[in-house]
C-alpha cells in the first residue's frame, strides 16, 4: 500500500514509500520510470516522504511508524542512509524540509504529539529541537511557510535586511491547526485555528506568490477542508472560509507551484482540484482522470503488504 | 498514554461518533461502594477537550439519579448530524428499570432531563445495546432470560425476540450484528450465546463451549464480517475470549488465550477490526488482534482491575477503562510520552504554593522538582501495528510544471483466511491543464513565430476581435510587416491618399466655382458702377473694401510711400515689416523671398503669430518641420490628426520619438479611453516596453488570458520592429521582463516548460527586480532535454544575460557545476541601471583575504558536500581560515549586508568554492559596502579579475570563483555576485597535488599542446581567452586524473579523443565527446568536457 509520492523539485524523479517498509525512487525523466533505489531500513509501514531543496543535493527524509526519521543521500549515484532520527516515541506521520533560504531543516510530526526539528549543522550533525506535547494524541502533518515576508512583491523597500520569520503550520488528533513561530531560536504556538470537528489530517500552506496574503489549507477527518487566510503581516489574524465538505475522511491536500489550485485527496479515492474565483469562492475545476493525458503512469507491480 | 482521568466509580458511555465535541457520559455504577458507603447515585456528562493538557475533564453539572446504574449507552436515535448535542443515553437500572436521558439537557443544566422510563424487566438490566442501522431500536436483557427489543419512537411496549430460552438464566450481554440488522446475539454467565433472528422472532444458534467453564461476561461481533463474534469469559479456570464463526458454530475458529485471569470487558473497535480491547482480573488492558491472536499492545495501567472499557466511536485512537479504584481514565492507543502531562502537573502543584515569591528574596522559587519516573515508564510504545485510521490510502501531490503526483490504493477486499491479494499499486503521473485557452493561444503565438506567418497572424487576429480596439491594435501590428508601412497607417487613421485626392479636387472645383460666380458678381457690379466717373468709383470700390479694416484706413496711403521709399533703398527687411504691417501678407511674403532665407523664415514665423485660423497651426508645422510641437500641443481629441501629420511627414529618425511624445500625451490625459489609444500610438512608434505599459494600465487583471493578450502585441510588435529597426532583439526593459517572467512561469505551471524558456527574458536593459521565475532555467533545459544545447548556444552566443536570468544562472549554479561552468564563460551581463552595483576596479593588488562577514552563523544548516560538489572540507566563512589555499589573495569581497556566507566545494581544485550567502545572518555594516548607498548595494556585483568593460558588465571568470549571493529581501530578489581568479593561489597548492598517472600523462601534454596552437593561430582577443580559460580549467580534469576518479569509459573516451587530436581529426574527436558526454555521469563530466568541447570546436576552426 503507497502512502506517498512525491516528484523532486524538478519532476525528474519520484519517490515513494510503501507498508512493505520500502522507499522506492524512481527516474521519472522523459515519460520513463526507472528504479533507481529501493530504501530498505524502516521497519514499519513509511508514511511520508520529502525532498530537500536541490542545492543541498539529492537528500530524502522519509518517515514511519517505526517511530523512526531517515534522512537519505545520494552520494556518488548511491543511495545511503546519512542520518536516523529516533527521537519520538511513536508513529512519525509527516516530515516537511524547510524553506532552503532557512538551511536544511526538517520538521517531523508524531503520533506521540510532538513536533521535532532536525537542523543540519554541518559534518554530520543534526540539531534537534522538540516541541512537547503539541498536539494531544498526536500530530498528523506538518508544512512549512513560505520563506517570504508576505507583500514583498508590493512593497519594494530597498537594501533591508529581509524579515524573515520562520514559521510552520501543524495539524493534530486535537483537531487544531496550529502555527508555529521561532522566536529567539524557540519555537512558539502562535495561533491555534479551530474550525474542524475531528482529527486533522493535512495541512499545506501555499506558496508565496508575493501577495500580502498567507493561506493555509487544512482538511480534516470530518470531511471538511478550510482554507485560511491571514492578511495581516503580523500574521495573527486568521479566518477560515470552508472549501467543501466531503462525504468521506480528506486525507491530504496539495497546493500547485503558483499556489492557485489545490488537488484534496479524499478518503473515496478521489482526488479533485480546486481553484479560486475572482469573487473568492472556490470552485471544483475538475476531478482528476489519473494518468489521463498524463505525463506517465508508473505501476508499481505486487507490492505485498509486510 | 493517559490522557484524562475521572475519580468515579462509574458506567461509562461515550457520545456517538456523530457527535462533536465528545462527551463521555458516567452514571454510578451498581454492585460497588466506596468508602463512604453511600447509595446514592448521579449522572454525569464530561467533555474530552485535547486541547487542554492537563489530565482533568470538563464535567457539566451531573444530574442526582434515585437508581444507580448496571449499564449505561449513548445513542444516536434522533441525532442530527453533529453541531449540538443530542442523542439518548439509556441507562440499566438496578430494578429492572431503562430510563431514557436527554444529554442536550443535562448539558445544559436542566431539571427535567429523563425523557421517558420503563419498569419491565424483573432484576437489574445489565445488558444494553442499539441497532446502528435503526438507531431507534434498543435491545435489554435481564434477569430470567428476558429480552425486550424497545422502539424509540414507541416507547410503551417493547417486544420480544422470541420465546426465551430454557433454562432461565441471566443475561449478562446483548449485542446487534454488525452487518446483519435484524441479527441480535445475548450470552449469559453460564457461556451459552444465543443468536435471535428477529425477522422470524426465534434464536437460530446456539453457540456454547462443550467443557462448559464459559462465564460470559462479554459478547462482540465483528465489524466487518457478519458471522463471526468473540465471547470473553470471566472464569479465572477459562481466562479466554473464543472467536466464533457461525458458519462453524461447533467450535470456536480461534481462542485468545492472553489473559491470566478472568476477562472483565471487550471491546472491538469499529475503526479497525484488528484491535480488540479486554480487560481482565489480572489488572491487565490488552489490544490484541482477533483475527490472528497476536497481542499488539498492552497498556499501561495500575493494579487496579478494570470491569468496563469503551473505545471512543469519534476518536478511534481514545479508549476509556473504568477501574474498581474509583477512577476512569482515558488513554490513547498511540502511545507517546507523558511527560509533558506531568509536567503540568508539576506547574500545577508548584504554582499552587504561590512560588511567585514566599520569601521575599526578589526571585521566584523554581518549580518544584518531583521525583523522575524512569524513562521506561514515561515512554509508551504504540500499537505493535499501524491502526488502519493512520494509513493514509490516498493522495496526490504538485510538483514542477503543473504535474500532479495521485495514487490511490483500492480499498482491500481482505477475507479472513485468504492471504493478502496481489494488488497493484499505481502512482499516477498527470499533467494539469487548468488554462486550455491560455495554452492554445500560446502554441499559436509560438507557431506564428516559428513560421514567421505574422501578417496572416494578424488578420487572423483581426477577423476574431471583438472590439474595435482590439481589431485596430492588431491592424496596426499588422501593418508593421507590410510595406510603406506609413502609409497604411495614414490608412488605418482614415487618411487614404486617393479620398483626399479626390476631396481635394471636389473642394478645388467648388472653389473655383464659388470664385467664379463672386467674381462675375463683383465684375458686374464692377462693370455697372464703372459708368459714373471711374476715379471715384474705383476710389470708393477701394474705400468699401478699406472699410473692412477702419484702422488702417488712415495709413493706407502712406504706407505704400514707406514701402517704395524701402524698396528704393534695399532695406528688404523694413519693406517685409511694412507689408506686415499693413497686413499684406503676400507681399511680404514675396518681399522675404528676396530678401534672403533668414528674412523669409523670420517672416514665416511673423506671419503665423499673425495668422491664428485654425489650419495655421498645421501649416505651420509642415513649412517649419516643427513637429515636436504640433504633437505637444495638440488637441488630444484630435490625436488621429496629430499621428497622421506625424505619419506623413516626419523624418525616419524622429518620428518614433514623436509617436511617443504624442502616445506620452495620451497616456498620461486622464481619459481612459485615449488612455488605451496611447498603445497604437507606442506601436506606430515601435515601443514595445511603453505598449506593455500603457497595455498593463489599461488592461487591469492578472488574468492568464489577459496576459495572453498583452504577450501576443508585445511578441509581434518585438518582431516587427526587429525587421524595421536595427534594435537588440534581446534587449528587454523591466517591465516587459517582468511580464515575460509572468507567462514563462505560467507556461512552465501548465506544463509548456520548453515554451516557458522561449520566453524567459533574456536581457533587461534596466536592472531591476524581476519577479522570481520558480524554477532554474538551467533546469527547464535538462527537462525540455537540450541542456547541451541551450546552455552551450547561450554561451557561444555571450549573449546578453538580464539579472534574472544571472539569478537563475547563479541559482542553478548551485545545483549544477556544469551550468554554473557555463556561466562563467565570459557572460558579459547587460545592466546599467541605477540600481546597478557599479563594479569597483578590480582589486589586483593582492590584499589579505578577508571575509567580513559580522554574523558567522556556525549553526550554519548546510550538507557540506552536495553530491556534485564534493569538497574535502567545507569552509565556512567566519571560522578561522585554516589553509592558506581556501584565502583568497586575488581579491577581497563584500559580503552582502546579510547572512552568513556558505561555501560550497565544486569539484576541482579544493580553492575552487563557492560560498553562498544567505540571509539567515544579522545585519551589519560592511566596509566594502557601507560607502555606498543601500538601493546600490542590492544589485549585481561580479568582481572581476579581469578588466570589466565600461564599468557596466562584468567579467565572469573561472578556474575558482566565489559567488555570493545575498537578498536583500527574499531569496531571489537580488543577489550580489563576486567572482574572482584563485590564479594567485594556485601555486601554493600545487605543491600538494598528486602526479598524473603517467599513462594519463598524455591526455595533459595533447590538450596543452593543442590549447598552445590554437592561442598561436588565434587572432582575435576573444578566442584567446577562451582558450586561455579552457586551458585553466581542465585543471578539473587533471585533478580527476590525479585523484583517479575518472570511470574507465570516461578515460578511454578521452584517450581516443587524445589519437584524433594527433590525427587532426577533430571532427572525429568532437563526435568522440559527444559519445562520451551522453553515456556519463553528468556530474561526473560537467566540469571539464564542455571545456573541452571549446577546444577542439577552436580546433576544428582554426584548423590547427
Amino acid at each position: 500500500m503507497i502512502h506517498d509520492a512525491q516528484m523532486d523539485y524538478y519532476g525528474t524523479r519520484l519517490a515513494t514509500c510503501s507498508s512493505d517498509r520500502s522507499v522506492k525512487i524512481f527516474d521519472v525523466r522523459n515519460g520513463g520510470q526507472i528504479l533507481i533505489a529501493d530504501l530498505r531500513g524502516h521497519e514499519g509501514p513509511v508514511w511520508q516522504v520529502a525532498w530537500a531543496h536541490p542545492m543541498y543535493g539529492n537528500i530524502l527524509a522519509s518517515c514511519s511508524y517505526d517511530r523512526k526519521v531517515i534522512i537519505w543521500k545520494e552520494e556518488n549515484g548511491t543511495w545511503e542512509k546519512t542520518y536516523e532520527y529516533t527521537g519520538h516515541d511513536s508513529s512519525v506521520n509527516s516530515v516537511c524540509w524547510a524553506p532552503h533560504d532557512y538551511g536544511l531543516i526538517l520538521a517531523c510530526g508524531s503520533s506521540d504529539g510532538a513536533i521535532s526539528l532536525l537542523s543540519y549543522t554541518g559534518d554530520g550533525q543534526w540539531e534537534v529541537k522538540k516541541i512537547s506535547n503539541a498536539h494531544t494524541i498526536g500530530c498528523n502533518a506538518v508544512s512549512w511557510a513560505p520563506a517570504v515576508v508576505p507583500g514583498s512583491l508590493i512593497e519594494q523597500p530597498s537594501g533591508q535586511k529581509p524579515n524573515y520569520i520562520k514559521r510552520f503550520a501543524s495539524g493534530g488528533c486535537d483537531n487544531l491547526v496550529k502555527i508555529w513561530k521561532e522566536e529567539d531560536g524557540q519555537w512558539k504556538e502562535e495561533q491555534k485555528l479551530e474550525a474542524h470537528s475531528d482529527w486533522v489530517r493535512d495541512v499545506a500552506w501555499a506558496p508565496s506568490i508575493g501577495l500580502p496574503t498567507s493561506t493555509i489549507a487544512s482538511c480534516s477527518q470530518d470531511g471538511r477542508v478550510f482554507i485560511w487566510t491571514c492578511d495581516d503581516a503580523s500574521g495573527n489574524s486568521w479566518s477560515p472560509k470552508l472549501l467543501h465538505k466531503f462525504t468521506d475522511v480528506v486525507w491530504h491536500v496539495s497546493w500547485s507551484i503558483t499556489a492557485n489550485i489545490l488537488a484534496v485527496s479524499g478518503g473515496d479515492n478521489k482526488v479533485t482540484l480546486w481553484k479560486e474565483s475572482v469573487d473568492g469562492l472556490w470552485a471544483c475545476i475538475s476531478d482528476v482522470n489519473k494518468g489521463q493525458g498524463g505525463v506517465s503512469a508508473i505501476t508499481e507491480g505486487q507490492q505485498n503488504e509486510q | 498514554m493517559k490522557l484524562k482521568e475521572i475519580d468515579r466509580t462509574a458506567m461509562q458511555a461515550w457520545s456517538p461518533a456523530l457527535q462533536h465535541p465528545i462527551y463521555l457520559a458516567t452514571g454510578t455504577s451498581a454492585q460497588q461502594l466506596d468508602a463512604t458507603f453511600s447509595t446514592s447515585a448521579s449522572l454525569e456528562i464530561f467533555e474530552l477537550d485535547l486541547s487542554d493538557p492537563s489530565l482533568d475533564m470538563k464535567s457539566y453539572c451531573g444530574v442526582f439519579v434515585s437508581r444507580r446504574y448496571h449499564k449505561l449507552i449513548w445513542g444516536p436515535h434522533s441525532m442530527t448530524t453533529g453541531e449540538s448535542v443530542s442523542g439518548v443515553l439509556i441507562a440499566g437500572g438496578e430494578n429492572g428499570n431503562i430510563i431514557l436521558y436527554d444529554p442536550a439537557k443535562i448539558i445544559a443544566g436542566d431539571a427535567e432531563v429523563i425523557i421517558a422510563q420503563k419498569d419491565k424487566h424483573t432484576g437489574p438490566v445489565r445488558a444494553l445495546d442499539v441497532n446502528i442501522f435503526q438507531t431507534n431500536l434498543v435491545a435489554s436483557g435481564a434477569n430470567e432470560s428476558e429480552i425486550y427489543i424497545w422502539d424509540l419512537n414507541n416507547f410503551a411496549t417493547p417486544m420480544t425476540p422470541g420465546v426465551k430460552t430454557q433454562p432461565l438464566e441471566d443475561v449478562s450481554c446483548i449485542a446487534w450484528n454488525r452487518q446483519v440488522q435484524h441479527i441480535l446475539a445475548s450470552a449469559s454467565p453460564s457461556g451459552r450465546a444465543t443468536v435471535w433472528d428477529l425477522r422470524k422472532n426465534e434464536p437460530i444458534i446456539k453457540v456454547s463451549d462443550h467443557n462448559n467453564r464459559m462465564h460470559c461476561s462479554g459478547l462482540a461481533w465483528h465489524p466487518d464480517i457478519a458471522t463471526q463474534m468473540v465471547l470473553a469469559s470471566e472464569d479465572d479456570r477459562l481466562p479466554v475470549i473464543q472467536m466464533w464463526d457461525l458458519r462453524f458454530a461447533s467450535s470456536p475458529l480461534r481462542v485468545l488465550e492472553n489473559h491470566t485471569r478472568g476477562v472483565l470487558a471487550i471491546a472491538w473497535s469499529m475503526a479497525d477490526p484488528e484491535l480488540l480491547l479486554s480487560c481482565g482480573k489480572d489488572a491487565k488492558i490488552l489490544c490484541s488482534n482477533p483475527n490472528t491472536g497476536e497481542v499488539l499492545y498492552e497498556l499501561p495501567t495500575n493494579t487496579q482491575w478494570c470491569f468496563d472499557i469503551q473505545w471512543c466511536p469519534r476518536n478511534p485512537a481514545v479508549l476509556s477503562a473504568a477501574s474498581f479504584d474509583g477512577r476512569i481514565s482515558v488513554y490513547s492507543i498511540m502511545g507517546g510520552s507523558a511527560d509533558g502531562l506531568r509536567q503540568k502537573q508539576v506547574d500545577q502543584l508548584s504554582s499552587s504554593f504561590g512560588n511567585l515569591d514566599p520569601f521575599g528574596t526578589g526571585q521566584p522559587l523554581p518549580p518544584l522538582q518531583l521525583p523522575q519516573q524512569t524513562a521506561s515508564q514515561s515512554v509508551i510504545l504504540p500499537l505493535k501495528k499501524p491502526p488502519k485510521w493512520i494509513r493514509r490510502p490516498v493522495g496526490a501531490s504538485f510538483s514542477f510544471g503543473g504535474k500532479l503526483v495521485t495514487f490511490e490504493n483500492t480499498k482491500a477486499q481482505q477475507q479472513p483466511g485468504i492471504d493478502q491479494q496481489q494488488q497493484r499499486h499505481h502512482v499516477y503521473v498527470s499533467q494539469v491543464v487548468t488554462e486550455k485557452e491560455f495554452l492554445a493561444r500560446s502554441n499559436q503565438l509560438q507557431e506564428a513565430v516559428r513560421s514567421e506567418g505574422f501578417v496572416s497572424y494578424c488578420q487572423n487576429k483581426i477577423d476574431m476581435a471583438q472590439a474595435d480596439f482590439e481589431r485596430s491594435v492588431w491592424a496596426f501590428l499588422k501593418v508593421n510587416f507590410e510595406e510603406d508601412s506609413r502609409v497604411k497607417y495614414l490608412e488605418l487613421l482614415g487618411y487614404r491618399k486617393e479620398d483626399l485626392r479626390k476631396k481635394v479636387n471636389v473642394l478645388e472645383s467648388c472653389v473655383k466655382y464659388i470664385f467664379a460666380n463672386t467674381l462675375s458678381s463683383a465684375s458686374k457690379c464692377f462693370l455697372h458702377e464703372s459708368k459714373a466717373s471711374t476715379t471715384r468709383e474705383i476710389l470708393s470700390f477701394k474705400s468699401r473694401l478699406k472699410l473692412e479694416n477702419p484702422d488702417e484706413t488712415q495709413s493706407c496711403l502712406d504706407v505704400d510711400g514707406l514701402i517704395t521709399q524701402a524698396l528704393l533703398t534695399g532695406n528688404f527687411e523694413s519693406a517685409v515689416d511694412l507689408c506686415l504691417h499693413d497686413n499684406r501678407m503676400a507681399d511680404a511674403i514675396i518681399l522675404a523671398i528676396a530678401g534672403g532665407q533668414e528674412l523669409l523664415s523670420r517672416t514665416q514665423e511673423k506671419y503665423f503669430a499673425k495668422m491664428q485660423s485654425k489650419i495655421t497651426r498645421l501649416i505651420t508645422a509642415v513649412v517649419t518641420k516643427n513637429w515636436k510641437e504640433i504633437v505637444q500641443s495638440c488637441d488630444l481629441q484630435n490625436w488621429r490628426e496629430a499621428l497622421a501629420a506625424v505619419l506623413t511627414y516626419a523624418r525616419p529618425e524622429e518620428f518614433a520619438a514623436l509617436c511617443d511624445l504624442l502616445g506620452n500625451r495620451l497616456e498620461s490625459e486622464g481619459d481612459s479611453l485615449l488612455q488605451t489609444q496611447a498603445c497604437l500610438c507606442y506601436i506606430c512608434a515601435g515601443n514595445v516596453e511603453k505598449l506593455v505599459a500603457c497595455w498593463t494600465k489599461a488592461q487591469d487583471g492578472n488574468s492568464p488570458l489577459s496576459l495572453q493578450d498583452l504577450i501576443e502585441k508585445v511578441v509581434i510588435l518585438r518582431k516587427a520592429v526587429q525587421l524595421t529597426q536595427a534594435v537588440d532583439p534581446n534587449a528587454v526593459g523591466a517591465l516587459l521582463a517582468e511580464k515575460m517572467s509572468q507567462y514563462a512561469n505560467l507556461l512552465a505551471a501548465q506544463g509548456s516548460i520548453a515554451a516557458a524558456l522561449t520566453f524567459l527574458p533574456a536581457n533587461t536593459n534596466q536592472v531591476h527586480d524581476p519577479p522570481p521565475f520558480f524554477f532554474p532555467v538551467c533546469f527547464l533545459s535538462v527537462l525540455t532535454g537540450s541542456l547541451q544545447a541551450e546552455i552551450c548556444v547561450e554561451a557561444e552566443r555571450e549573449m546578453k544575460l538580464a539579472p534574472s536570468v544571472m539569478k537563475l544562472l547563479t541559482e542553478s549554479l548551485l545545483f549544477s557545476p556544469f551550468v554554473a561552468y557555463q556561466a562563467t564563460q565570459q557572460y558579459s551581463f547587460g545592466t546599467g541601471g541605477p540600481a546597478v552595483y557599479q563594479p569597483q576596479q578590480p582589486i589586483t593588488a593582492p590584499a589579505s583575504a578577508s571575509y567580513p562577514n559580522p554574523a558567522p552563523n556556525p549553526t550554519h544548516p548546510y550538507l557540506p558536500s552536495a553530491p556534485s560538489h564534493t569538497m574535502p572540507s567545507p569552509l565556512y566563512p567566519g571560522q578561522p581560515q585554516p589553509s592558506p589555499t581556501s584565502l583568497n589573495p586575488a581579491s577581497s569581497f563584500p559580503l552582502p549586508p546579510s547572512g552568513a556566507s556558505f561555501q560550497h566545494g565544486r569539484p576541482g581544485p579544493p580553492a575552487t568554492s563557492v560560498a553562498y550567502a544567505l540571509p539567515t545572518g544579522s545585519t551589519g555594516t560592511l566596509p566594502a559596502t557601507s560607502d555606498l548607498p543601500a538601493s546600490q548595494r542590492t544589485g549585481l556585483r561580479l568582481n572581476g579579475g579581469r578588466a570589466s568593460r565600461e564599468g557596466r558588465t562584468f567579467c565572469l571568470l573561472t578556474q575558482g570563483y566565489v559567488c555570493v549571493f545575498s537578498f536583500h529581501r527574499m531569496t531571489w530578489k537580488s543577489l550580489i555576485c563576486s567572482v574572482f581568479q584563485h590564479v594567485q593561489a594556485l601555486p601554493t597548492e600545487k605543491i600538494t597535488k598528486k602526479p598524473i598517472p603517467e599513462e594519463h600523462l598524455i591526455l595533459k601534454t595533447t590538450f596543452e599542446a593543442l590549447i598552445q596552437r590554437c592561442l598561436l593561430s588565434a587572432s582575435d582577443p576573444q578566442t584567446k581567452r577562451k582558450l586561455d580559460d579552457a586551458n585553466k580549467r581542465l585543471e578539473f580534469l587533471y585533478d580527476k586524473l590525479r585523484e583517479q576518479t575518472l570511470s574507465p569509459t570516461i578515460i578511454s573516451g578521452l584517450h581516443n579523443i587524445v589519437k584524433s587530436i594527433e590525427t587532426r581529426s577533430y571532427m572525429e574527436g568532437l563526435n568522440i565527446h559527444t559519445h562520451i558526454v551522453s553515456t556519463s555521469n553528468f556530474s561526473e563530466t560537467s566540469a571539464f568536457m564542455p571545456v573541452l568541447k571549446v577546444v577542439l570546436t577552436q580546433a576544428n576552426k582554426l584548423g590547427v
